[in-house]
């Protein structure tokens, strides 16, 4: 699981009304890619696409529970058109992967496996907000 | 061949060895690639920006490479656990062929672009989930949606908790939620009845999604493919666009798009007169004699002998 699928999954069952977002990160076991052949001008056009809708405040967090302090604690205009930033905050959303680990509901204490780098959000039936039908 | 989805939950369907097997056959490769190459046709996505886009049903992966390969970036969830796992060997082992193959070309090619593209790794997520419980995104985290060969599953029930319309409107009224403004769903399925797909198509619309069903080769029952395509309403947003800039508060516009209608639509045309009073009227020949002549085809005119009782029968 990526920080950047992190940083949009929240806990949607009923018990959450809501509110199940941001997911604690608990850590095991973590990759990272050095090198994802991807080039410059492709990561930040998608990254300048994204950057509108991301939580800095949970992306911090998260990152930091993945073991990446390097993040600044506040997004400026100044950083987002910095090309340089924008090329490492790729890297940080996208090339560090939770393999082995836990996500938690800051509500309801729920807790998602992350197994083999991929989270379960598996709900039961019963787990789900009501809906009119 | 009996429907997979009769056979019991989608998870316990794709087990391991379907799993591999769906993943090595070349038909079924080739197949769900034109599928998702028309699907993506049908999203008209910008391909020179890379796009953000959610793959339900991913399944092994085949879609999502697809996405990969024009340029965009992609988050997949499946309910089977086996697919998934064999999705991520595909982009382990994707990377990895384009990494042995950069060894061979170096010596051939100098242009470092050339080499960095052989070494891409892949652009997707995989997350596995169970769509009918709906999408556990924050709103707007999405450009674009697509799902291949996923949705059908939905209207069969697996257990007594589980309701096929209650599961279809949970996950389209989150689909609505976590696509953004102006993005587009597009969604490749297999009904097994006309029921079904109205039923899916009704879900829909009902939770606020414009669009409808677009259906490639309609005669012919192995080839037909159904896609539901599903926007935003697009004439409300150019509207608010054009309010805004013009600086004018009422929104008196054409409409300028085509509107794909969709299942709830209402008989359009008139009733056609009831043929209460004896067999055949004066009022409801007349009324076949002009819809015969809208038609082109060679009518008689009305005289004073139209409709005339004839005194033996012809």
């Amino acid at each position: 699981m990526r920080l950047l699928t992190h940083n949009s999954l929240k806990n949607n069952s009923a018990a959450a009304k809501g509110k199940g977002f941001p997911l604690k990160v608990t850590v095991a076991q973590i990759r990272v890619d050095e090198q994802d052949g991807i080039d410059d001008d492709t990561k930040i056009s998608f990254i300048q696409g994204i950057l509108p809708n991301l939580d800095w405040p949970a992306l911090v967090a998260a990152s930091q529970a993945m073991g990446i302090p390097t993040l600044p604690p506040a997004l400026t205009e100044d950083l987002a058109e910095n090309r340089v930033f924008l090329v490492a905050l790729y890297h940080v959303l996208m090339n560090v992967h939770l393999v082995q680990g836990m996500l938690t509901c800051p509500v309801t204490g729920r807790e998602f496996v992350v197994q083999n780098e991929i989270p379960n959000m598996v709900l039961e039936e019963e787990e789900c907000e009501a809906v009119r039908f | 061949m009996s429907r997979p989805e009769l056979t019991g939950p989608a998870a316990h369907f794709y087990n391991e060895k379907e799993a591999r097997k769906y993943d090595s056959s070349s038909r079924m490769v080739g197949v769900q690639r034109e599928i998702t190459e028309r699907a993506i046709e049908l999203l008209r996505l910008d391909h020179s920006q890379p796009a953000y886009v959610l793959d339900i049903g991913c399944g092994s992966g085949l879609s999502g490479q697809v996405l990969e390969e024009k340029g965009h970036f992609w988050l997949g969830c499946d309910v089977s656990r086996d697919m998934l796992l064999v999705a991520q060997e595909r982009m382990h082992n994707q990377a990895e062929n384009d990494d042995d193959d950069d060894d061979d070309d170096e010596s051939m090619d100098g242009d470092s672009n050339h080499n960095i593209k052989k070494q891409r790794k892949s652009t997707g997520d995989l997350m596995h989930h169970d769509m009918g419980t709906g999408l556990p995104f924050r709103p707007a985290t999405f450009d674009a949606c697509i799902s291949i060969s996923a949705l059908q599953w939905l209207c069969y029930s697996n257990s007594a908790q589980q309701n096929p319309r209650r599961r279809l409107t949970r996950f389209f009224s989150s689909l609505y939620t976590v696509l953004k403004r102006g993005g587009r769903a597009v969604l490749q399925f297999y009904p097994e009845t006309a029921e079904q797909a109205v039923l899916i198509t009704e879900c829909a619309t009902r939770v606020g999604f414009a669009g409808g069903v677009v259906v490639d080769y309609p005669n012919s029952a192995k080839a037909k493919k159904h896609y539901l395509v599903l926007s935003f309403d697009r004439n409300s947003e150019q509207k608010r666009k054009a309010a805004l800039k013009d600086g004018l508060s009422s929104a008196a516009e054409e409409q300028q798009s085509v509107l794909v209608t969709g299942a709830s639509r209402e008989g359009t045309k008139k009733a056609p007169i009831r043929k209460k009073k004896g067999v055949k009227t004066k009022e409801w020949i007349v009324h076949k004699k002009e819809t015969q002549r809208k038609k082109g085809k060679a009518v008689r005119p009305d005289t004073k002998y139209t409709a005339r009782r004839r005194p033996t029968k012809f």
